[in-house]
């Protein structure tokens, strides 16, 4: 069925993750720019065995809606997105938001595999070589291009306003300037974009208050 | 009426789904398989270096997931609520997980290696994900409401792969097997099913 706006604001929102960023971290940027209220749960290790047989798919994050669980952190964050009018006005902006959350997803999940799975640390330095040397020059470079082609990309990824892909793309950020500080130099606009995400209302207020984890 | 044109290689990979889906909707494009040779000519004027691409009206759209979500809309295959499309969205993000750890055994070139993937995947990965899945799915064989959804099509679509390694997969799943009955049965899926290139992958 169709909600209303006021019904929206009445239903509970519990987000369940670990006590870092990691994948829950686009969805709470978007409870805080909306400054939609909702439970910030963060699971202790010793806790997770148990906690995760209750869970759709054994994992988080997972968002429960009024008592329904979403797991998937890109569905879970195009759910929030959905309710608090960020994804996309138009079939076709929603599609472009799509897929620039997906190149994201893409690009993080690299960054995961030499950062979690790759236990040979010989290996491990090489992949991480590559990411930076490769991977991600050759994602950020489209991205920079896919940004100047919203109006001169002075504003947001997709549209007029703020969408789940901004979400996810300063979490990336994020991560990848705790190694390389001056990775965003070649891409004026993208480091705009950045700064532009950080000081959104709502989300200013959230990235300062917000629990420090390394990721 | 849109002008809608699909370029990919001569395989089903990650544009099946997005061909499945324009052939439940009724909805006409241009399904153009483009050799490897032609590939790195095309490559730099693709919006990340990847197909496959859907031009919609001059517009090009990238990423496999985000093409077939909005054909699934066009042809009204969502879900309706935004929670019946967060748990559309749910289940195939989880399928395409198991999608990644099929291709990590089958892409696997070391001989002993690929046979002790294999059996990893037969004996833990598959079984888990199936057992869940039967549990998503409802009795009248559908993972969304009462009707079908880009979700059950996803699902079939992954079956249509992964039975090619493990035939029996699917046995003693009664919902799941429900769910694949529905899918090959709508008209539009049987014709495509029948008149598709047929390919290895």
């Amino acid at each position: 069925g169709v909600h209303c706006g006021a019904c929206r604001k009445m239903s509970v929102y519990e987000l369940h993750y670990f006590n870092n960023r990691g994948r829950a971290e686009p969805a709470r940027l978007l409870f805080a720019a909306a400054g939609l209220p909702y439970r910030d749960i963060r699971i202790q290790s010793e806790q997770w065995p148990e906690y995760k047989l209750k869970l759709p798919m054994h994992q988080v994050p997972v968002l429960e809606v009024d008592g329904t669980m979403i797991c998937q952190s890109v569905a879970i964050a195009r759910y929030v997105a959905k309710v608090t009018g960020h994804a996309g006005k138009t079939d076709l902006e929603q599609a472009k938001v799509d897929m620039l959350v997906d190149g994201i997803d893409d690009v993080m999940t690299k960054k995961g595999d030499y950062v979690w799975h790759e236990k040979d640390e010989t290996r491990k330095m090489e992949k991480k070589t590559a990411f930076y040397e490769t991977t991600l020059p050759q994602f950020l470079s489209h991205f920079e291009k896919l940004l100047r082609t919203n109006n001169g990309g002075d504003g947001f990824l997709v549209g007029e306003g703020l969408t789940h892909a901004d979400a996810w793309f300063l979490c990336l950020a994020d991560d990848i300037l705790l190694d390389f500080p001056d990775i965003f130099s070649p891409y004026p606009k993208l480091a705009a974009l950045v700064e532009r995400i950080r000081t959104y209302p709502g989300i200013k207020e959230w990235l300062a208050k917000r629990p420090q984890t390394p990721f | 009426m849109p002008s809608y044109k699909l370029t990919y290689f001569n395989v089903r990979g990650r544009a099946e789904l997005i061909r499945l889906l324009f052939a439940t909707g009724g909805i006409p494009y241009e399904d153009v398989r483009i050799g490897r040779d032609k590939w790195p000519e095309l490559k730099p004027k693709t919006p990340m270096g990847q197909i496959p691409i859907l031009e919609v009206d001059g517009q090009v759209y990238c990423q496999s997931m985000a093409i077939a979500r909005f054909v699934a809309r066009e042809a009204g295959l969502l879900g309706e609520s935004s929670s019946d499309q967060a748990r559309a969205d749910m289940l195939l993000d989880g399928g395409a997980e198991v999608g990644e750890l099929l291709k990590e055994v089958v892409l696997e070139k070391d001989a002993s290696k690929r046979a002790e993937k294999k059996k990893e995947f037969s004996e833990k990965s598959l079984p888990h994900f199936l057992t869940l899945y039967e549990g998503f799915a409802n009795d009248s064989g559908h993972f969304v409401g009462e009707s079908l959804t880009w979700a059950d099509i996803s699902f079939f679509n992954m079956m249509d792969f992964l039975t090619a390694e493990f035939p029996s997969a699917l046995e003693g799943y009664d919902k799941l097997n429900k769910i694949i009955e529905n899918v090959k049965s709508n008209p539009g899926i049987a014709k495509w099913l029948k008149e598709r290139p047929v390919t290895d992958h």
